[in-house]
């Protein structure tokens, strides 16, 4: 009998160093981090207040200076390309584990985690610039967290009369004389994709080749994913000249919230969806 | 014998299967509609010549007690995060649900973008708001929920004070089956509450049905006039062909605002706004988006004298050089007349 109970720790011991050895194989799965550097140019941005000297300023293609106080984007749907050309999905339709604000004034909120990406070699990421059009409701009971995550007071990524998400949130200043800017996005529609009845839809699908694959397996990568924000006035689709005032085609402030204005800012940031897929993100480099 | 044995007891198989399988569909016909036969659908009164239904109506008719859960629900302050603020803190009934302040006022006095519209007559708009935004009643109830300048709240903080208030219980019980206050089940019960909000019984309807009621001189010119001038756009039995025009009134100074195009995102409607019903007119001063006119005859001052000028001015304006001329003599009649749309049962006048 006191045989048998030796042989059984033997055992239990064989065989928890038998799991031990097998972790040093390469896993099932590992993390992939994201790393968000938002940048004018090349220069990672720093928010300051209209007196601020020390925030990052950039000059846009029509020669006005800007910079920003506050700078807030919602990423979704994250979608990984292996190298053989399958889709990994990450969470696509739950926004509780599958969304993120991405929030400048928030270090933390710069890098987000997706864990148990299947090991493998990848070659190509995609993502939303804000939330695709079936999840885009102010649910909460279906999505708590992102819920309290973008509603929260110093986050605002909510678009109360639109009954939807802020996709993005720009709040600077402008010109020599420090006027205010202010940039939302967020969509409007109504109806079924493929029918809508009304509104502006704000959603963009970005689509990035990596540079080198990222190999997940005994290390969990880290991808830098620069969000390069002179496109916003100086971007691929179009060329903005920030105005005030009241009329149907001032632009900074903020009847820009207003859906007439907004669709030039969100080609610039997200792409025109068809001849720009990546609008102002690009890859920074990779860690594997 | 021996086969008729396993005979008998398979038709006791049998017999058994078809009782548990009754029994099962008398369980499921329980779960799905418990309490159908005591909680009636309302019969809407539609009245003649009135245009169609939206849609959301036909799926989400009307019950008594869905009803009386949404009228309860619209009084209920609890709404607001400070417990101040209720839907009838703004839509008052003796306004046909607008108040008469130029612009809403919610929490702790703030301010909101626009004049509060009066709610009469949703089973037949197709759009809702000013700027036209919400195409479905059910979904209108969240937006002042959370906004800052409303109630200021969420849905959850809400369910959370009122989910063990005995008398929503049981009306939810009465109205949906169970005790459960769901977001689904506000959002319906106060939609089907707006449903039922129907005003067709002002002397001018009266006059229409020949129900004894005759316009005065003044009303009847005002009648002439009405048709002949702004009939075009307040048209059909609401008095709104619900369209969405630019009428060229004094622009609302906040940057929020860009009309319906703030929806559409297309120029033509930039600061376009729904053509506002008539009905009640009387009750819901302040008028215009904003409430930039205090009277009903500063609303026809403005129209005559002229009004803003703008690339998408309704072409219906810019071919009168952006005027609709009235004399003081029309002006008077076309006041009475309007009051003639004024629904005293309605507003419990």
């Amino acid at each position: 009998m006191k045989n048998l109970k030796k042989y059984l720790l033997l055992l239990v011991v064989l065989s928890a160093l038998i799991s031990c050895s097998k972790d040093d194989k390469d896993p099932v799965a590992n993390n992939i981090t994201l790393h968000f550097n938002n940048t004018f140019k090349s220069n990672t941005i720093v928010l300051g207040d209209a007196a601020s000297t020390t925030a990052t300023t950039n000059t846009s293609a029509e020669g006005q200076v800007h910079h920003f106080s506050e700078l807030k984007y919602v990423v979704s749907n994250i979608r990984l390309i292996k190298a053989d050309g399958t889709e990994i999905p990450y969470n696509i339709n739950d926004l509780d584990k599958g969304a993120t604000v991405v929030n400048q004034a928030k270090t933390e909120t710069l890098d987000y985690t997706l864990s148990n990406i299947p090991s493998g070699e990848y070659k190509q990421i995609k993502f939303g610039l804000g939330v695709k059009q079936e999840l885009n409701m102010l649910d909460q009971t279906k999505f708590p967290t992102f819920y309290a995550n973008a509603g929260a007071n110093e986050t605002e990524m909510m678009w109360e009369w639109g009954a939807g998400y802020r996709f993005t949130k720009l709040e600077g200043f402008y010109d020599s004389d420090n006027k205010e800017m202010s940039i939302h996005t967020g969509s409007t529609i109504e109806g079924e994709e493929g029918a809508y009845t009304q509104g502006v839809d704000a959603y963009r699908d970005i689509t990035l080749n990596l540079t080198g694959n990222v190999v997940v397996g005994r290390n969990a990568p880290k991808i830098t994913i620069k969000a390069d924000f002179d496109k916003l006035l100086s971007g691929k689709t179009n060329t903005i000249k920030l105005t005030t005032g009241t009329g149907m085609n001032d632009n900074a402030t903020p009847n820009i919230h207003t859906a007439v204005q907004m669709t030039k800012f969100v080609d610039n940031l997200g792409g025109d969806g068809s001849s720009d897929i990546t609008g102002m993100f690009s890859i920074d480099g990779v860690e594997n | 014998m021996f086969s008729s044995l396993i005979d008998t007891g398979m038709k006791k198989v049998f017999a058994i299967l078809s009782i548990l399988f009754l029994l099962q569909s008398c369980n499921r016909d329980d779960i799905v509609q418990p309490v159908s036969y005591n909680n009636p659908q309302l019969s809407l009164n539609i009245p003649t010549g009135f245009p169609a239904l939206n849609n959301s109506v036909n799926a989400n008719k009307p019950t008594k007690y869905g009803v009386e859960l949404g009228e309860k629900f619209f009084q209920e302050k609890r709404f607001s995060a400070d417990n101040t603020i209720s839907c009838a803190s703004c839509h008052h009934k003796s306004n046909a649900f607008a108040d008469n302040n130029a612009l809403a006022i919610g929490i702790y006095g703030r301010v909101g973008l626009r004049n509060t519209p009066p709610i009469q007559n949703m089973a037949f708009m197709q759009f809702y708001n000013w700027d036209g935004k919400i195409l479905q009643l059910e979904k209108q109830p969240l937006v002042p929920i959370i906004t800052h300048e409303e109630m200021n709240s969420s849905i959850l903080e809400v369910i959370g004070k009122i989910n063990d208030d005995k008398e929503y219980k049981e009306l939810s019980r009465k109205a949906f089956g169970d005790e459960n206050i769901s977001p689904e089940r506000i959002y319906k019960s106060i939609a089907q509450f707006g449903y039922t909000l129907i005003s067709a019984n002002s002397k001018y309807d009266k006059v229409q049905r020949n129900e004894g009621e005759v316009f005065t001189e003044s009303e009847a010119r005002g009648y002439q006039t009405f048709q002949h001038k702004c009939g075009n756009c307040h048209s059909t039995a609401l008095f709104t062909d619900q369209s969405f025009r630019n009428v060229g009134f004094p622009l609302n100074p906040n940057t929020d605002e860009a009309g319906r195009a703030r929806v559409t995102g297309v120029p033509a409607d930039y600061m376009s706004f729904r053509v506002p019903s008539l009905r009640n007119i009387e009750y819901t001063a302040p008028y215009g988006s904003f409430g930039q006119f205090p009277t009903l005859r500063s609303v026809l001052d403005y129209f005559d004298h002229g009004v803003l000028d703008a690339d998408n001015l309704d072409p219906v304006l810019k071919e009168n050089g952006n005027r609709i001329p009235l004399t003081e003599q029309e002006k008077e009649d076309l006041i009475a007349f309007m009051k003639t749309l004024s629904d005293s049962s309605f507003v419990g006048k």
